[in-house]
Order: structure tokens, then sequence, then C-alpha cells
């Protein structure tokens, strides 16, 4: 019957609607804990730390990619027909942003920093099936770990 | 190792970059607010479009389907088809049909139980239905009805309305990038399609009763037109504001009290269909299982 | 609040350093200057909507990087960069990020 299309599309809006949000919140506690967890790691945007000539640096960096649920690619979709922001896109880019820094933390950490500074960020967004559509946000944050200041003398 | 302490990493609060709106009252509001407008939009243009098609002059429209007419199947003989041409032609001029309209009826030896109307004046009758109609006065009544679409134009501004909406739903789908978008507010426009074409139907009954008063003097016959359909559906009819007929019982009430109005009898003799006509769709039907009623 | 996208701010010192803030925005125009733009790229040349777009979006973000910084203790905002990404057709995201340091 023609209201099948209408029913298939009502149960995954609300399998999306439901597992979206779960898989969020969840996401969201994990990155509070982390967050609270690698406080001790510090990121700056800026270029001059102190003393940043006696103590070793690397490149860190840390990507995510963050796919959308179809509850959110509709409401994305109407939005856009009407203009103005994109509420349902900024909880996607939040948490991909977060996540991103903090594995950037986790690998600083990794390597015995305790800052990481002049931090960027470059977003890439991957399209789905339809042009207009989107799949999945990626974000890659990198910047340079400052390493333990070494012995002097 | 320690670090001065001017450097310190705070935490941030929440709720800077995303706003916090609950997602579900959002979204209805989003899709109410789109669904009116596309309702309102698409409901003036499909009423737009049907009226615009009705300028289009008949002699177009026939010209236009000529090249397809190959599509109706031959009725290879027989005295079924005669007789619905020569009844066709009573009804068309008891109908009033203006001139340069011509109404072809076609005859199909199938079981399905239904008949149409569709561009250039051509009705097809197919057995099905016609074994079902005890009398001359019911295969009237659904001539008439048929002839009544094609004298209102109803097949032209069918086709300018279904060619309004498919355009909506192309733009809203590529608007919006959701192909999904586009299959559910789509019900949501054919829902206004669909009245119309509901106002049509009884449009088409009531110069149907009117064609049959002036033919035989009265309305009986056409009851049992809409009995006969209505023992056909078995298993529960769809709701009235799903389906494109006006529900059984609401065309024969309507035809009752338009008879009323007009001071049309509803009863009286009604004329047998000829036996040989009988004994040929007896022998069309029983080759085959029953078919749907539309 | 001094939001610059320099690093050393000529005769004054930064007491505290703050760490990264960030402000994002994600925003599309409406479905008929979306239209606009498609007609417009048959001639080429400025695509108004969309710098309006964009110009609204680069408002919005530096607004919520200011705002977090406040929320941080800061006034100022150092080193601040953009960062735009296109997310689907005619709809773009805007990230604002700087570090925020308490100036004296």
């Amino acid at each position: 019957m023609d209201h099948f299309n209408l029913i298939v599309f009502l149960g995954l809006l609300l399998l999306g609607y439901v597992a979206g949000r779960i898989a969020e919140s969840r996401h969201y506690r994990s990155i509070r804990q982390r967050e609270a967890e690698l406080g001790d790691v510090l990121v700056f945007a800026s270029r001059f730390p102190p003393d940043f000539r006696v103590r070793p640096q690397t490149l860190v960096g840390g990507s995510v990619v963050v796919g959308e649920d179809y509850f959110k690619s509709i409401v994305a979709a109407l939005q856009k027909l009407v203009g103005g922001r994109l509420k349902s896109y900024e909880t996607l880019l939040d948490r991909a942003r977060r996540e991103a820094v903090l594995r950037m933390k986790e690998e600083a950490r990794q390597k015995g920093a305790s800052m990481v500074v002049n931090v960027k960020f470059q977003t890439f967004s991957i399209p789905g099936r339809n042009p207009n559509s989107l799949r999945a946000v990626e974000v890659l944050a990198y910047g340079t770990a400052l390493g333990p200041a070494m012995p002097r003398g | 190792m320690s670090l001065p302490p001017e450097y310190a990493n705070p935490p941030l609060p929440e709720g800077i970059n995303v706003t916090r709106t609950h997602p579900l009252a959002d979204f209805a509001r989003l899709l109410g607010g789109v669904a009116v407008v596309v309702v309102a939009v698409v409901g003036v243009s499909a009423v737009a479009a049907a009226r615009l098609a009705r300028f289009v002059p008949f002699s177009a429209e026939a010209a236009a389907v000529q090249r397809f007419e190959r599509v109706f199947p031959e009725a290879g003989g027989g005295p079924v088809e005669p007789w619905l041409r020569d009844l066709t032609a009573r009804i068309a001029a008891a109908s009033r049909l203006p001139s340069g309209m011509t109404v072809t009826v076609h005859y199909v030896q199938e079981p399905t139980v239904n008949a149409f109307a569709t561009l250039g004046g051509h009705v097809v009758m197919y057995a099905g239905l016609l074994e079902k109609l005890e009398s001359e006065n019911a295969v009237a009544m659904v001539l008439a009805h048929e002839v009544a679409h094609v004298k209102l134009r109803h097949p032209a501004s069918t086709l300018g309305r279904g060619l309004v909406l498919g355009l909506a739903l192309t733009l809203v789908s590529t608007a919006t990038g959701s192909d999904m978008v586009g299959n559910v507010l789509g019900p949501a426009g054919l829902l206004t399609v669909l009245s119309f074409s509901r106002r049509q139907e009884r449009e088409a009954d009531e110069a149907a009763a009117g064609a049959l008063a002036t033919l035989y003097g009265h309305t009986g016959g056409a009851p049992d037109l809409f009995r006969a359909i209505e023992v056909q559906r078995t298993g529960g009819s769809p709701p009235a504001f799903l389906s494109t007929h006006p529900l059984d019982a609401e065309r024969i009430a309507a035809v009752e009290s338009l008879a009323r109005a007009r001071g049309w009898p509803t009863t009286g003799a009604t004329r047998p269909v000829p036996p040989d006509v009988r004994a040929a769709v007896r022998r069309a039907t029983e080759r085959a299982a029953p078919g749907v009623v539309d | 609040m001094l939001v610059t996208s320099l690093e050393i701010i000529p005769g004054r010192r930064v007491a505290k350093h703050l760490g990264l803030v960030q402000g994002s925005t994600v925003r599309a125009k409406h479905a008929g200057k979306d239209l606009m733009a498609s007609l417009k790229n048959i001639v080429g040349g400025e695509l108004k909507g969309y710098t309006e777009l964009l110009q609204e979006a680069r408002v919005e973000a530096t607004a919520r990087m200011v705002k977090q910084a406040e929320a941080v203790g800061a006034n100022a905002v150092l080193n601040v960069r953009y960062s735009t990404s296109s997310i689907t057709q005619g709809a773009a995201e805007l990230l604002a990020y700087g570090t925020a340091v308490v100036l004296e």
C-alpha cells in the first residue's frame, strides 16, 4: 500500500531518534569524563609557550569521524528548507571537535607531554548518497606537544 | 614537571556551541510548519492547474490521445460493444454533451469490476462490472457517470494536478536533499488531491443522476449500482478520506437527496439487459477468477 | 574583550593563559536563496546570498568564542583563527578558535 513508505520512514525516524539520543548521551558522558582525566594536559592555540627552546617537541594529533543518525538528517533537511541555524548538526560537530582534542591530548600524554601548543583544526564533511545530504563529519585536531623540560647542566 | 601557574585550562561550560532545544519539539515545529506551507502551495497550484487544464480545447486533448488509441483492446465482435455504444449515444444526448465532444466506449472482456473515463473521451467498461449489474438502468448509470467525467473535463484537470504535484515533490526532494522528506510530504499533498477528485466524483454522480432521470424518467437503478459495488468489497474499505470514491452509502444518499430536491422519482420500471448481452458477459467473466474493485 | 589574530600585543603582558576556546556555528540559507544562487551560477559572479550566510556565521561563531572566553575569566582572545567547511550543499560550518588570556 502507499502508506508502506510512510511507515518505513516513521520507523527509521523513531529508531534514529532513540538510538541516536542514546549514542549521543553516552558519547558526551565519555567526553566529559575524559576531559576531567586529561585536564592536566593543557592546550593552547598560541605559538610561544614558556621556554620552548629547551623542551623536546613532537607533532601530535587526534581525529574522529562522527556519523549522523536518520533523525538528525531529517531535521537538518527541514532546517535547510527554512534556513538559519542547523541545530541538529551543532551537537555533531561539538562532539567531534571535543573528541578530536581528547585524542590529541591522549597522544600527548603518552609522549610524556604536559602541554600542546599551536593547536589547529581541520573539519571535513563526508557527503551522503545525495550530494545534498551529509553522511559524517571528520575533525582533525593537531598541535605541537612539549615534552618535559630537559635537565639543565 | 611543573608549569608556571599562569598556564591553565579552566573547564569550559557546556551549551555555548550547542543550542539547548528538545530535538522532538524542534522537529515537530519544523515539520508542522513546512507541511502546512507545502500543502498550501501545492493545493493552490493544483487548483490553478486543474482550472487551467479545462481551457485546453477538447479537440487538442483528443488529438493528443489519438496516437495511443491502439492501447484499447478490441472487443472482437459480439453484441456487447454495439449495445453499449448505442446506450452511450442516448446518454450523451440526454447529458447535453457539447458538440465536438465525442465519447467512445470500449468493452474489455476481463473479469475486473471497474469502469473508467480517460483523456480524449475514451471510456472503458469491464465485463466484470457489467456482470454485476442487473438492469439497463444500472449500466446507464455507470456510463452516464463516465460521460459526466468527460463532459466536465475531469481527466484533463486530473492530469494537470498530477503534473503540478510531481513537480512540487521533485523540488522539495532536491531542496532538502532527502528523498524521504518528499515521500512524507507527498502523502500530505496527496490528501488535497484526493479530496478534489472526491468532489469530482460527486459532481459526476449528480450529473449522471440527472441524465438517468432525463432518459428513463426516474433514478431507479442508480442505488443498484452502488450496492453491487458495495457487495463486491470484502474485508473492509479504507477510511473515507483516504479513498478516491466517496463511500458507497454516501453516494446512494447523495443521489437520493438530489432526486428529492429536483423532484425526480427514485423508483420506477427498469429495463432489463438484453439476454444475448448477458450471456456474452457471463461467458467473458467465467473464463477467469473475479477481479478486484478499484 | 579584545579579539585579535596577533600573538603578542605590543605594550601589554599576558598575566594568565587560559587555554583553547572555540566558537562554532552551522548555518544554512533558506531554500529560496539557494534557488537564486543556483540561477546565479549560470552567469557567475558573487553569490550574495552565500556571502551573507558566511558573514552571519562568522559573527555568530566569534560571539560564541568570546562567550567561552568570558566564562573562563579572560579579557582577550589571542591568535584567533577561522576554519570553514561546507556541510552539504547550501550549509556551512564556521569555527573560530584562539587562546583566551588575561592581559594586563
